[in-house]
């Protein structure tokens, strides 16, 4: 009856925000002062890019929908793909037409939004090589796609980069990258500045040698490719390397800091989001978990897994970089998205990244030179007792280092961490950042293990759990320049969805059990909430139709690293139906003023009835 | 060291293919079976795929009664040695016919029925 009583409570606490005593800022008012260069500046409707901005703050301006009419959201259409794997993605709108991407095989769709219903443009079916299913470690998934001069561009999970006309759904060019059957694959949002597409790879748990690479939009050629373990000269770090922390200066870490050659299964694979910093003309990006996942054979550093690079746009010369979690023993990675703003820090205005590392810290780092400002708890964690903002290293829980073939109970958080590659967003309006997060620990029996090309290269056996409260999940709002949670709001799984903040100050985020909800920015109230058909595992997006309308829409398709939860209750199976709302469900050739189409048309009939099936 | 030795021995004799869907497993039911294939589940990083509890995650749970290419013991003999379309490596150069026949044995000493 006890537990009853637990799971009773547990119920009620959901979906009802915890707010922080003094946190509250009027309307209109930013709760920190921080702010963001929203470059490249596209028309408030578009949404060219995943992020929405270079600095990836998943902020639109549209107010059309807000706080007074968000309870009238409604369905106004839907479109399947038919593809079962997890979808994390966002649509993309680029003028009238909407482009989509479906995890493996990768089939681009484009859809015609001034016509009623969206009606299919143009589909490509990339056909890329089915070796690589054997080798995507957390589903066979794609986070995201690119648009520019004229082409949709985006990752093959058999290593390609493919561009296609926009107009016609024709291939303009497809580059080869790696060799999927030795273990890379390619998850990654592509991500274009000017005349460079920015990808990498991933294959954290296979062994594989992470790299980034800036391929040209013309013609898909290779500018630049940077190793992230090696020799300097394959990481293209030269004299402009100039890392804050001592302990990251020297001559070729990428190798001495591993025994033997281990680094070149080292992993490190840059699988996340990239940012870009018009600015500085800095790109950002993280690196994945070294490899094997099993600490205990590769003692060092094992730079530079776990860590964020500032690159030059033009040449890729490293500028700095920063090691989260120095000889990751626990897979926490460092490929989370990198927030570009600008904080006010004593006195003064401060460019600065903010990262949500799967370690539990969420980090704002000056964006100029590598120096973490600050480093506080986001979530539940216990591996590590702080961070050390004097040398920028963690201080570990010794009871948290793993131990070969022995259970180490209760190491919080486990592999997938606090907070996933699931984006958050970012308000210049309350000047907070948003995101769903994990509340749960592992029990973790690691087992050595040896390298086979194109076999798991990984090591950890665990059992995950829930943290206190009995929630997997919770989706909080975050000060980055005091370093503390504003307000969350609990959910029964991970939240392992991305979000999007409005100019009308509502943040739209989805759950592992189908809701998609719409939240009050600034109070953490939850306004709005439709069951979907699967579990949400995407970013929303929100965008202005040929109609003038504001819609929000989001994928529900449950897969990718939440499958972990699959068998959890609550937890939906897979789909891969994208939903598009708006006020009432209006939209073109919708409701009362329904168009009259050859469906409805009383038109004589001519035609044969057979032929009517057609 | 462990390793050194066990890729020695595993450099030659590839698993030879007179086995059928039907061939009766040689090693069925024997306990050392079971353990040498647990170890080379293991060594082998089946579980980076499979899981150390065979229940999936990468690939396909093992455990249930669901088998895509075959259930029967020479079934997944075939699939561990030659592999299967999506993405199951074939092991046919790196385990003896053997060895094969060991993971075969753990796999069904971990089926109820």
């Amino acid at each position: 009856m006890a537990f009853r009583r637990f799971l009773l409570g547990a119920a009620l606490v959901m979906a009802t925000p915890a707010l922080g005593a003094g946190d509250t800022a009027p309307a209109n008012k930013s709760f920190t002062g921080a702010t963001a260069n929203l470059a490249p500046g596209d028309a408030p409707g578009q949404w060219t890019r995943q992020a929405r901005d270079y600095a990836n703050t998943r902020y639109s301006p549209l107010s059309q929908i807000n706080k007074a009419n968000v309870g009238k959201l409604r369905i106004a259409w839907t479109f399947s793909d038919g593809q079962m794997y997890g979808h994390e993605g966002a649509p993309l709108v680029v003028g009238d037409t909407m482009y989509l991407v479906t995890p493996y095989p990768n089939i681009a769709y484009a859809l015609d939004l001034s016509k009623a219903g969206a009606p299919i443009k143009w589909v490509f079916q990339p056909n890329p090589d089915p070796r690589s299913i054997g080798e995507a470690c957390c589903d066979k998934v794609l986070r995201g796609w690119a648009y520019a001069d004229g082409k949709l561009i985006y990752n093959l999970l058999d290593d390609h980069t493919v561009a296609v006309d926009a107009a016609t759904g024709k291939e303009v060019w497809r580059t080869l990258l790696d060799d999927v059957t030795k273990g890379p694959t390619m998850t990654q949002a592509a991500f274009v500045v000017g005349n460079k597409v920015f990808v990498g790879s991933s294959g954290g748990e296979l062994g594989t040698n992470g790299w980034f690479a800036a391929l040209d939009v013309k013609d898909g050629h290779i500018v630049w490719k940077a190793l992230t373990n090696g020799p300097d000269s394959t990481m293209l770090i030269g004299p402009d390397f100039k890392p804050f922390y001592p302990w990251m200066v020297g001559k070729d870490l990428g190798v001495s800091t591993w025994p033997n050659d281990m680094w070149k299964q080292g992993a490190s694979a840059p699988w996340g989001w990239v940012s870009y910093d018009p600015d500085l003309n800095q790109i950002y990006y993280g690196t994945s978990n070294p490899g094997p996942r099993t600490p205990s054979q590769r003692p060092g550093l094992n730079l530079w897994s776990a860590a964020v690079f500032a690159r030059d746009a033009d040449t890729g010369a490293a500028k700095w970089a920063y090691q989260f979690t120095p000889h990751d023993e626990w897979d926490y990675d460092g490929i989370n998205e990198n927030v570009l703003i600008e904080i006010p820090w004593k006195g003064a205005r401060r460019k600065v990244m903010v990262h949500f590392n799967r370690n539990g810290f969420a980090y704002t780092i000056d964006r100029a030179t590598g120096e973490v400002l600050v480093a506080e708890p986001f979530g539940l964690q216990n591996w590590a007792k702080k961070v050390d903002l004097a040398t920028g290293m963690p201080i570990v829980n010794d009871a948290a280092h793993p131990i070969v073939e022995k259970k180490v109970e209760n190491i919080c958080p486990p592999d997938i961490g606090v907070k996933n590659w699931n984006p958050s967003a970012f308000s210049p309006r309350t000047g907070l950042l948003y995101a769903g997060v994990f509340n749960s620990c592992m029990d973790l029996t690691n087992h050595e293990v040896r390298y086979i090309p194109g076999a798991p290269y990984d090591g950890m056996e665990m059992v995950r759990h829930a943290g206190p409260g009995g929630n997997w999940g919770e989706f909080i709002a975050w000060d980055p320049v005091k370093g503390k949670r504003i307000w969350s709001i609990k959910e029964n799984l991970y939240v392992w969805s991305g979000a999007v903040v409005t100019g009308s100050d509502l943040v739209f985020y989805g759950t592992m059990d189908g809701w998609f909800r719409a939240v009050d920015a600034r109070s953490g109230k939850v306004l709005w909430s439709q069951k979907l058909g699967s579990g949400i595992t995407a970013a929303p997006m929100t965008f202005l139709g040929p109609d003038k309308r504001q819609y929000v829409a989001v994928y529900a398709g449950v897969g990718g690293g939440a499958g972990v939860l699959r068998r959890e209750n609550g937890f939906m199976p897979g789909g891969n139906t994208l939903y598009v709302f708006s006020v009432d469900g209006m939209g073109i050739g919708n409701g009362t003023t329904q168009l009259v189409s050859h469906a409805t048309a009383a038109a004589p009939i001519s035609v044969p009835p057979a032929a009517a099936h057609n | 060291m462990k390793y050194l030795i066990l890729v020695l021995a595993l450099a030659a004799t590839p698993a030879v293919a007179q086995v059928t869907a039907e061939t009766a497993n040689p090693l069925a039911g024997k306990a050392d079976a079971i353990e040498a294939g647990h170890a080379l589940f293991g060594q082998m990083n089946c579980a980076g795929c499979h899981a150390y509890d065979l229940t999936g995650g990468m690939g396909p749970d093992l455990t249930d009664n669901s088998w895509q290419y075959g259930g029967k013991p020479g079934e997944i003999f075939h699939t561990i040695a030659e592999g299967t379309p999506r993405g199951m490596p074939a092991w046919n150069d790196k385990l003896t016919q053997d060895q094969i026949w060991q993971i075969v044995t753990y796999i069904q000493s971990k089926h109820a029925n």
